[in-house]
């Protein structure tokens, strides 16, 4: 479980994220959605360490992380896995340089249970025949697909996603959402997924979390969705006309 | 004011940077593969430059001693000084800071916007350590074999100009070459050249490692890199001079 209390932080005077009280619960996945700019990303980069909020505090497990050392902090990060928007392969390593990676620094393993570990993660997201090749060489799906091979080498107990459908075809989208609902379950991670993809979010999602002007400005269930009366929340998730008429048909 | 904030995030990056590796056997394989990329791929330009910039040393250094009360062995002496106490180590450098330099900034500048050092950090590994000490280690052992190679190959290229050339002969080339040599010239020669190779990968690294936004970003921070480490070179080539030489 990942407790985020009253966190609060500003860019050149600007504040970006304002007193945000979140709990991530083990099992499920939570999604933070909001408008590019909503300060989403910097909640989830602040959460995992990779910027210092101005106040507040954050809790992995009962572990104390904003203040903690940094010899701590890596402690806890390696309990962590990460989809980047991009990928974040690295691009001078194969498909199973990459997957490998935090196996040779963190594990004693050897190299046939490695091997072993690596081809077990690239079959559970439906990878064949892509070890050798570069991250160059493979389509934008299976990068993301890798990507996630690499977050759950480790067995990681919290698993974030930041927009991990962005720039795929809906299909594979879906394959990606379904990826990692099945990882949340079997792993029983605390999985944050950072979207703004609503398809996405009534595929997967078991808590929401709207933040707007970078305030937590609505949270619910999946359902509850379609009988808030938080203007703000009804205008960004049901922009499309789509979504209109799947409200309308619901209520 | 932004001086002294660049300053020390420079040293805050080092004190990052000079920490316990996590693994050995990955480190040691970090660093040979620096020593690939940032000497081996170096070797033919520190040659094809040393070479020629020795022969147009003596060629020069011949025409301007014309006068027949200077002795002709002098054009060996100053062949050999010249690349020992100020080619070979300075200028040299002055080639890699463009060279290996803007190849380590846009390096790590590409794995910073592309969240590559980001994903490190996540894994709980010591980027700045894990990216850039490698870096410094691979300098600090190959640019003295190169500074070797490249006073060893700019004074074989005068001699090619002896025995190409009417300006000196062998005899006076070779034993000007012999001729008061200081042994310590060498050994300062290395010192600077020590000095260079952790401002060549330290500061480059830093303008790699500090480097926000996009693909124009990354060159310039490549471009900055460059600039700051042959004026840093520049600097500390005076300094180690004057307490090294007098």
């Amino acid at each position: 479980m990942i407790e985020v209390k009253n966190i609060s932080k500003s860019f050149n005077d600007q504040k970006v994220l304002k007193n945000i009280d979140v709990i991530f619960e083990p099992g499920k996945i939570s999604m933070v959605i909001g408008k590019s700019g909503s300060g989403k990303t910097v909640l989830l980069k602040s959460v995992i360490g990779l910027h210092m909020p101005d106040e507040g505090e954050i809790f992995f497990d009962r572990r104390e992380f904003t203040k903690a050392k940094i010899k701590f902090k890596r402690e806890i990060r390696q309990e962590i896995g990460m989809v980047f928007q991009g990928g974040a392969l690295f691009t001078s390593s194969t498909v199973e340089d990459n997957i490998r990676f935090p196996l040779d620094l963190f594990t004693k393993m050897t190299k046939a249970e490695k091997q072993k570990r690596v081809d077990f993660c690239l079959e559970r997201v439906n990878i064949k025949d892509a070890h050798k090749l570069f991250p160059a060489e493979i389509s934008g799906g299976m990068q993301k697909r890798v990507s996630i091979a690499r977050a759950i080498v480790l067995n990681p107990k919290y698993l974030f996603c930041d927009e991990p459908n962005s720039g795929l075809d809906p299909q594979t989208a879906i394959l990606i959402d379904r990826l990692i609902r099945e990882i949340t379950i079997e792993y029983n991670t605390t999985t944050v997924v950072n979207t703004h993809d609503m398809n996405s979010v009534m595929e997967i999602a078991d808590n929401i979390y709207f933040i707007h002007k970078g305030e937590n400005w609505w949270n619910g269930g999946r359902d509850d969705i379609f009988y808030s009366d938080n203007v703000e929340l009804n205008e960004f998730v049901f922009a499309s006309e789509l979504y209109k008429k799947i409200k309308i048909a619901v209520k | 004011m932004k001086l002294f904030t660049v300053i020390g995030q420079y040293l805050v990056l080092m004190g990052n940077v000079f920490t316990k590796p996590v693994r050995r056997t990955i480190f040691f394989k970090r660093v040979v593969d620096e020593i690939e990329q940032i000497g081996v791929d170096s070797l033919w330009i520190v040659s094809i430059v040393s070479v020629f910039m020795g022969a147009v040393l003596t060629l020069q250094v011949a025409i301007n001693f014309e006068a027949p009360y200077i002795p002709k062995y002098l054009i060996g002496l100053s062949a050999r000084d010249t690349m020992i106490l100020e080619f070979s180590s300075t200028i040299i450098c002055l080639i890699l800071a463009g060279k290996v330099g803007s190849n380590i900034a846009s390096e790590i500048g590409t794995m910073r916007i592309t969240e590559q050092i980001d994903a490190l950090e996540i894994m709980g590994v010591n980027s700045a350590s894990y990216l850039i000490l490698p870096k410094i280690i691979a300098a600090l052992v190959t640019f003295p074999l190169l500074n070797i190679l490249s006073i060893i190959l700019g004074i074989l290229g005068g001699y090619f100009v002896a025995v190409l050339t009417d300006v000196v002969t062998v005899y006076d080339y070779l034993f000007g070459l012999n001729y008061v040599f200081v042994p310590f010239y060498v050994t300062y020669s290395l010192i600077k050249i020590c000095f260079f190779s952790v401002i060549i990968t330290s500061v480059s690294s830093f303008h790699g490692y500090f480097t926000y936004g996009g693909a124009l970003e990354v060159g310039k921070s490549s471009t900055r890199a460059v600039v700051y480490s042959i004026i840093l070179i520049l600097l500390f080539n005076l300094i180690l001079t004057q307490i090294l030489l007098t």
